[in-house]
């Protein structure tokens, strides 16, 4: 073994055991602190079940302490030498191999999406490398409307862009295994003619510069399998989305070099912005479905992660690229978007709870499980201590004090532990605080940046209001993860709804329809406490005000002319709101000016469903996109033949968005629908001449 | 769905017409060939007796109407086909007629009633060209599915006996 790859073997190990030894120490010492409260007159079956909430939580807790301390002295001394970005040997002038750029999408707003690949395309083409990438669209939509407008975008772009042979869409038959059986089936047909692909998803957005950069070092080192970058959230403008862009940012960034600090090439996957190696994932990737039935069974539903603990279990390597920037993504822009990604996201993450102990997985894998769980176990967690902390409380109140024993005259006074809880306490706050303000030091030393995040003042004045709208928001987001929990352990099977990914306010309907529950229980536990553990109550009283306010807060979170608003007064500023990168700027000028090539787009009929059986151009290009399958059974065509029917006399109102898939999926019935349409055109529509 | 907004009374599309007139035949055609951008009457009188020559191979099938469009279309994809030397295979002609239709060629129609010259392989080339490639060629490739064995606390007695079993589906719960 060469000295090089000795330091390379020990210096992984020596972080690590750094790492965890400081876990470790800090979780035993919190733990030590309250047994030290508990334990006269021994344990209590409620002490002791607070005390096994807070051993989790705190160990929860410290990882994320240490990591953004580890993240932070890496930013503050400038890099890490064993970062892969430091570890390049990478050559400007080499040739870049075959890379495809896959983006799939469900359901997405088409304009967006094309907006956002048409960004990435023109920022490649400034680097000279475009000739090496592919683009591939790869469709799971199910709604015929935007199935067919992603169509004609695409078709929109090609013309564009001059993009014949390089930018590719397809649209599968069928979703079968959702977003890993989308990946797998474009592996399948054409990944054996690239040896990298790069992951979006429909909302990413990358600098191409960054998508070259990964792919030199993807050839500088044959070892890795998987590179991911750390997506830096951008583009929207509510308010609740503006917080969360700058905290994502300000803390995000000392977050993930802490990551990379201890993970090294044992990193984990993000699902997207991340660049693969083709054959070792077709290799290793191909996911199983676990037995049983849904939730914790079928469909592996989180499957990067699994597919990164697949590589790592066949020895591949895989980085965080921690300092690599120009990799964007776009966050729900309301509360309760936010909750509902939650929702999607938190089924698949409780599934890894099987694979954290199944054989063969490599150490950091299954912690990387353990901590996909824990984003949402901790929540239930919590409540649940919240809840034990309130009894025992309670328990106390009622017990009376002794203050005389037998015949002794002299009083015993009760000893007071106010100075261990106190420590505690603040023990627990400084973890869950320090690293904002450590975020700030930052700000100190590079002057650039300051000024990115709006200056000093502003900067801390934004973590300061970022801090409590925190405080304010996480006894609500903990009550939604523990319905969608408890939802999931009760094996209520948790839906794959699209995104509404867009700016929009959040109406008082649906602010009440959601958070309505929450007020409640806040009124509730408020009263309760108040009444009988009153000392309780003012220690309850940030959580009590987050369930209270739950709705005035996710409404008015909401607002875009809060948000700004905000950004006017130089609140919440990131440096990607400060000096956009041009990949950012691109988009923006898509969106804005949107000038489609295709006359098609230029107007935005009311169903594009209908126009891909009126208009010839969009029925023909519907009708050359349609997958090559087997001439539909006899049981099959007298399907279609009564929806034929059903449309004749019904109009396209009388047919769900499936039936009307169904019709437009076989080319013989389009083609007949298309002249049935013209020979005799609908009565009321007046959409053809 | 919702059936309320279902209008029952009548029907979506317009009725059947059982014997349509010659003029209402090329009323239609008219019509359609004017969506497909072609705006001299001459030529969509030509294109539209044209297309009622073919009727007698449709007429059986479907409706007068409808077999007047299909007919029109057919036309079109033989132009297509003879001018592109395309196989006669729907998507294919399809993915031509797209071509055809969106906007890369203003003056098309022209070449229709012009025989094969310069000009005609100079369309013929543009289409080429804009002929929609939605995907490369398939390359297959295999993305075997992996094996993962879940844990269990019977797994020690159970493993032997269950390779065997598991062995087809690449999931293991032993």
């Amino acid at each position: 073994m060469t000295e090089a790859m000795r330091a390379l073997t020990k210096g992984p190990m020596l972080r690590r055991l750094i790492f965890f030894l400081l876990v470790s120490l800090t979780t035993l010492l919190a733990l030590g602190l309250l047994v030290s409260v508990f334990q006269t007159g021994g344990f209590s079956p409620m002490e002791l079940l607070l005390l096994l909430l807070y051993t989790i939580l705190m160990a929860w807790i410290s990882i994320s302490f240490w990591t953004a301390l580890m993240g932070f002295f890496t930013l503050l001394f400038g890099r890490d030498r064993w970062a892969i970005s430091q570890r390049s040997a990478s050559s400007d002038s080499a040739a870049l191999p075959r890379t495809a750029i896959l983006m799939p999408i469900y359901n997405e707003d088409s304009e967006r999406v094309f907006a956002g690949l048409h960004a990435i395309h023109q920022s490649l083409a400034e680097t000279g490398q475009l000739e090496n990438f592919d683009f591939f669209i790869l469709s799971d939509t199910r709604d015929p409307d935007v199935w067919v407008e992603e169509e004609l975008r695409w078709q929109d772009m090609v013309q564009a862009l001059d993009g014949k042979g390089r930018i590719f869409y397809r649209n599968r038959p069928e979703n079968t295994e959702r977003k890993s059986g989308n990946l797998e089936d474009f592996c399948v047909r054409w990944g054996s003619q690239y040896r990298y692909m790069i992951v979006l998803d429909a909302d990413s957005i990358m600098q191409g510069s960054t998508l070259v950069e990964m792919t030199r070092l993807m050839e500088c080192h044959p070892q890795v399998a998987l590179l991911q970058t750390p997506p830096v959230p951008v583009n929207r403008e509510s308010l609740f989305a503006r917080i969360l862009q700058f905290a994502g940012s300000i803390y995000g960034r000392m977050f993930t070099a802490g990551l990379n600090y201890w993970q090294l090439g044992e990193s984990n996957y993000w699902g997207h912005n991340a660049i693969i190696r083709v054959q070792p994932f077709m290799d290793h990737c191909g996911l199983p479905r676990l037995p049983g039935r849904e939730p914790f069974g079928g469909s592996i539903l989180s499957h990067d992660f699994v597919e990164a603990a697949l590589l790592r279990r066949a020895g591949w390597e895989v980085w965080l690229a921690y300092d690599l920037i120009g990799s964007y993504e776009e966050i729900p822009p309301t509360l309760i978007d936010y909750a509902k990604r939650d929702r999607r996201w938190c089924q698949g993450n409780l599934q890894h709870l099987r694979l954290a102990l199944a054989h063969g997985f490599n150490g950091l894998s299954r912690l990387h499980f353990l901590m996909g769980v824990m984003s949402y176990l901790a929540s239930p967690l919590w409540l649940l201590f919240l809840i034990a902390t309130g009894v025992e409380a309670f328990i106390q109140t009622r017990q009376e004090t002794i203050y005389f024993f037998g015949e002794n005259w002299i009083p015993v006074w009760p000893v007071s532990f106010a100075v261990e809880m106190t420590t505690v306490l603040l023990v627990t706050l400084t973890m869950l605080f320090l690293p904002k303000l450590l975020a700030l030091l930052l700000l100190l030393k590079d002057s650039r940046l300051r000024r990115d995040y709006g200056g000093m003042f502003a900067a801390t004045l934004s973590v300061i209001l970022e801090t409590v709208f925190s405080v304010l928001t996480a006894p609500v987001l903990m009550l939604f993860q523990t319905k969608f929990v408890v939802a999931i352990l009760l094996r209520r099977a948790v839906g794959w709804p699209p995104q509404q990914r867009g700016d929009h306010m959040t109406s008082f309907k649906e602010a009440a329809l959601a958070h309505g529950g929450h007020t409640l229980t806040g009124i509730v536990v408020g009263v309760l406490s108040y009444y009988y553990v009153p000392t309780f109550f003012w220690w309850f009283t940030p959580v009590l005000l987050g369930l209270l306010l739950s709705i005035p807060v996710s409404m008015l979170s909401s607002s875009i002319a809060l948000g700004r608003k905000a950004k006017e007064l130089g609140l919440f500023l990131t440096p990607e709101e400060t000096e956009p990168p041009p990949v950012l700027c691109y988009l923006e000028e898509h969106l804005q000016e949107n000038e489609p090539v295709l006359p098609v787009l230029w107007d935005k009929p009311t169903s594009r469903f209908l126009q891909a059986l009126t208009d010839p151009y969009v029925n023909a290009l519907h009708l050359s996109l349609l997958p090559e399958t087997e001439s539909p059974g006899k049981r099959r065509r007298h399907y279609l033949e009564g929806l034929i029917h059903q449309l004749e006399e019904e109009g396209p109102g009388g047919l769900s968005a499936t039936q009307k898939r169904d019709l437009i999926s076989d080319p013989d019935t389009l083609l007949r629908l298309h002249a049935l349409f013209w020979s005799r055109p609908p009565i009321n529509a007046g959409m053809l001449p | 769905m919702d059936r309320a907004q279902v209008n029952t009374g009548e029907h979506y599309l317009a009725p059947l017409t059982p014997a349509p007139s010659h003029d209402a035949l090329l009323g239609r055609l008219g019509a359609y060939w004017r969506a497909l951008g072609v705006s001299d009457p001459k030529q969509i009188a030509a294109l539209s007796e044209q297309a009622l020559r073919r009727l007698p191979d449709h007429a059986e099938s479907t409706d007068l109407l409808t077999a007047a469009l299909l007919a029109a279309r057919e036309l079109l994809d033989d132009w297509l086909a003879r001018t592109l030397d395309l196989p006669r295979q729907p998507r294919v002609l399809a993915a031509a007629r797209a071509a055809l239709l969106n906007g890369t060629i203003p003056n098309w129609p022209a070449v229709l009633f012009t025989p094969p010259d310069d000009a005609a392989r100079d369309v013929a080339d543009d289409l080429r060209v804009a002929l929609a490639e939605a995907v490369p060629a398939s390359v297959p490739g295999a993305m075997p599915t992996q094996r993962i064995e879940l844990f269990s606390l019977l797994h020690p007695l159970h493993r032997g006996s269950r390779q065997d079993a598991s062995s087809s589906s690449g999931m293991s719960h032993s």
